[in-house]
């Protein structure tokens, strides 16, 4: 109708589509170190036999992101042995979120049992490399020429609080089909969780 | 094991039966007293079979409580946000101080604790509480923040009306939501939901007891409006504006409610037979251009499934009677003593521009002049009584609604005003073609540096600028600001749980502290704090703290440091 919203709106969705045909090009990360809560520094370099990695940005505070934990137990105990270890970031603004310090996630490690490391993006220079938006968000790395490229990225499944009800396991499927040498096939869904605000630099 | 899954069998009977078509009607939760605690967070909730949907939640995971506030009671605000976002919480009709209004100069930053603090003045009515945190209303009230308030005071409970909160008296919080294939919000791709959602639920369906009961309806929408009434035609009577009690109450068999407002109704169940239906619907067929969600399109930022039809709001079935029954309507009400056009002594002209599509052409605005956080665009006097007139001529309706006081709607040009709309009021639908004049006296609360809103209550268009601001002054005060700040020292230093502020002058009033950590964090945000007892900071994590304190004499802010042991 006649409102001033709507030439936004279609330069807003002429944007999503032209980053959208960006994301089906190849994207590549770069590799970084962070401190682990065991503290010591993880790099994606420590694995020379790594195939790829399982990325996912998550943090101690969000409600949508502590449903995931058991579930990446079980994507690093299903995939590392296969060459496709599990790394968890925290990228979460601590000075807005206190229960998100490293002290925290060092707790939260522990008394969850965290099979993976648990990394610390204190400047949050990461999120930004891999423009992370939500906790959980899931990136499926593979190792192509020496390169890290992103070959999935969003939800980890799609459903949050009913694990039994999950009907699309997208980082699981995109790793098994990388690991059988085939196309992922679904590479990118929406993440779902709570926004990962990054402080003005 | 047979029993479980006989069990399990019969639950999941139980609730094929119920969700087959209607999910039982959210009655938000209560506070009352005269200390309120409302955590605002990013949340979730189950609003489709799958995914969840990311919400933002108060105490709750969409919509929060009903805050139940007693006239005359000082009420006290522990507003506390977890959102990753910055944000405001706004009491939509109550009277207060600009200060405490929580209006866009209220910014709460995340983590921060908020308190402000009044005493109820407004009359018994239905308001609600919502963001106001300019360009972001429509962002954050989309995903669910917000919540009812209900005035009671002696003339409302002196009169036979139905009170019985969840049973015969039920607040109604209309609004619409559309999600994307992963069940997210999608309030970008369009301002208009696709699924009706009344207080949070989806396709809600309420048992109500067979007798008179009274719904506080509000139109929480980002820009819909709404043309209400019952799918037997019956008639109900409004009994309520958004501001207060009619003088008596009017019959009617629809009722429009614009975006922000509030209607009291009362309608009679008495006749019907116990276990039978009825809806509650929006007729929102065939409406005059520039009503919200009348346009034809189904896509498109402006387009909605629910667009330009009739839709049912909420699925009735008529229950057993109650104790206690209200079975007649009450011939009278209360007795206002409404403003006229001849106490006015200042007069006001407002004119609705622009807001032509096309790159480039400014947004909707007020005299062509978009909102500005720094520009005063109105400055009242304290206690005069304004008679505003609003013109629009211009391509869409909009909802206008103004902060601080409650008004008297003298005129409108599109139609005579309707008894329907004849009480308090401090917000209305604004046709298009319409000039709309109404009256309000501005008392209590002078404040020269915080100013209120007025401005379109249609999110998109408050959001992209249809807003602008006034002070109210008090101009047989002296002008102090020439002053020295007031002096004022810090113990214990270092503190333990409570820090204690001593002011070099026992008269000196406080106007603001805000206490932040090392990091920038804005620890708490104290409109106009009663310090006596000292701020509790025994959550605080040990470390060096700034706090800032603002005298009300001067308006100048010092700043001290202190640490928490």
């Amino acid at each position: 109708m006649a409102r001033r919203n709507s030439a936004f709106y279609t330069l807003a969705l002429f944007v999503a589509l032209l980053l959208h045909s960006r994301t089906m090009a190849q994207v590549v990360v770069n590799d970084f170190s962070l401190r682990n809560v065991d503290g010591k520094m993880v790099s994606l370099s420590d694995h020379k036999d790594a195939k790829g990695y399982i990325v996912v940005f998550t943090c101690n505070h969000c409600p949508f992101a502590k449903l995931y934990p058991p579930r990446l137990n079980n994507l690093y105990k299903k995939f590392a042995k296969a060459g496709v270890p599990l790394i968890a970031i925290s990228s979460t603004d601590t000075v807005v979120y206190e229960g998100d310090s490293y002290a925290e996630m060092v707790k939260k490690a522990k008394k969850e049992h965290f099979l993976f490391p648990y990394l610390y993006d204190n400047t949050q220079a990461v999120a930004r490399q891999f423009a992370a938006q939500k906790t959980p968000h899931a990136f499926v790395l593979w190792k192509e020429g020496g390169k890290w490229v992103v070959k999935y990225c969003g939800a980890i499944d799609d459903n949050g609080a009913e694990p039994a009800e999950v009907k699309h396991r997208y980082v699981q499927d995109a790793v098994e089909q990388l690991l059988a040498g085939k196309p992922v096939t679904v590479p990118e869904t929406r993440s779902i969780g709570c926004q990962i605000n990054l402080r003005s630099k | 094991m047979k029993l479980k899954i006989l069990l399990i069998a019969v639950m999941c009977g139980a609730v094929m039966s119920a969700s087959a078509q209607y999910n039982t009607l959210v009655i938000p939760d209560t506070l009352s007293g005269t200390t309120f605690n409302l955590n605002i967070k990013d949340t979730f909730k189950q609003f489709l079979p799958g995914n969840q949907t990311i919400t933002g939640g108060i105490n709750g995971n969409f919509w929060g409580p009903t805050l139940f506030f007693n006239q005359g009671d000082t009420v006290h605000m522990n507003v506390q946000s977890y959102l990753n976002d910055s944000t405001t919480l706004h009491w939509h009709g109550m009277h207060l101080p600009a200060v405490m209004d929580g209006g866009p100069h209220q910014i709460i930053p995340p983590g921060t604790l908020w308190q402000p603090y009044w005493k109820v003045t407004n009359q018994a009515a239905t308001f609600w509480y919502h963001p106001h945190l300019h360009t972001m209303t429509e962002e954050q009230m989309s995903k669910g923040i917000g919540g009812f308030i209900i005035v009671r005071d002696a003339a409302e409970a002196a009169l036979a009306l139905p009170r019985t909160y969840g049973v015969d008296d039920i607040p109604l919080a209309l609004t619409s939501r559309k999600f994307d294939a992963s069940n997210a919000i999608d309030y970008t791709s369009s301002h208009y939901g696709d699924t009706p959602v009344v207080n949070g639920t989806l396709h809600p369906q309420v048992t109500l007891p067979k007798q008179y009961v009274r719904l506080r309806i509000l139109n929480a929408e980002m820009e819909r409006a709404y043309n209400l009434g019952f799918s037997d035609n019956r008639t109900f009577y409004i009994i309520g504006n958004d501001g207060g009690l009619l003088n008596a109450p009017v019959s009617a068999t629809r009722i429009k409610l614009a975006v922000g407002e509030r209607a009291e109704i009362m309608v009679n169940l008495g006749s019907d037979a116990i276990g039978s239906s009825f809806d509650l619907v929006a007729y929102n067929a065939g409406q005059e251009f520039g009503f919200g969600g009348g346009e034809p399109n189904t896509t498109g930022t402006f387009g909605s499934l629910l667009n330009n039809r009739n839709f049912n709001v909420l699925h009735i079935v008529v229950g057993a009677t109650t104790t206690g029954a209200i079975t007649a309507v009450p011939s009278a009400l209360v007795s206002n003593t409404y403003l006229t056009a001849a106490d006015a002594t200042v007069s006001r002209t407002l004119l609705v521009t622009d807001g032509n599509p096309g790159p480039g052409n400014p947004p909707f605005n007020f005299d062509h002049t978009v909102y500005n956080f720094n520009t005063i665009n109105k400055t009242v006097h304290l206690n005069d009584v304004e008679k505003w007139t609003v013109i629009n001529s211009n391509v869409f309706g909009h909802t206008f609604h103004i902060h601080d006081i409650e008004f008297k709607i003298l005129s409108r040009s599109s139609h005579p005003v309707g008894a329907y709309e004849s009480g308090w009021k401090d917000t209305y639908y604004l046709q298009v073609n319409d000039t709309v004049t109404f009256v309000a006296k501005f008392d209590d609360y002078a404040d020269p540096i915080h100013p209120f809103m007025y401005h379109c209550h249609f999110a998109p268009h408050e959001d992209g600028g249809m807003m602008q601001q006034f002070v109210v002054v008090d101009a047989t005060g002296v002008d102090n600001t020439g002053k020295a700040a007031g002096g004022f020292s810090l113990y214990p230093n270092p503190a333990g749980s409570r820090l204690f502020v001593s002011l070099e002058d026992p008269a000196m009033q406080v106007y603001y502290v805000t206490i932040t950590n090392a990091a920038g964090r804005t620890m708490c945000m104290l409109p106009r704090p009663q310090l006596a007892g000292g701020i509790d900071i025994s959550a605080y994590a040990p470390g060096t703290y700034f706090l800032q304190l603002t005298d009300e004499l001067t308006k100048k802010t010092t700043v001290k440091q202190f640490v928490k042991q």
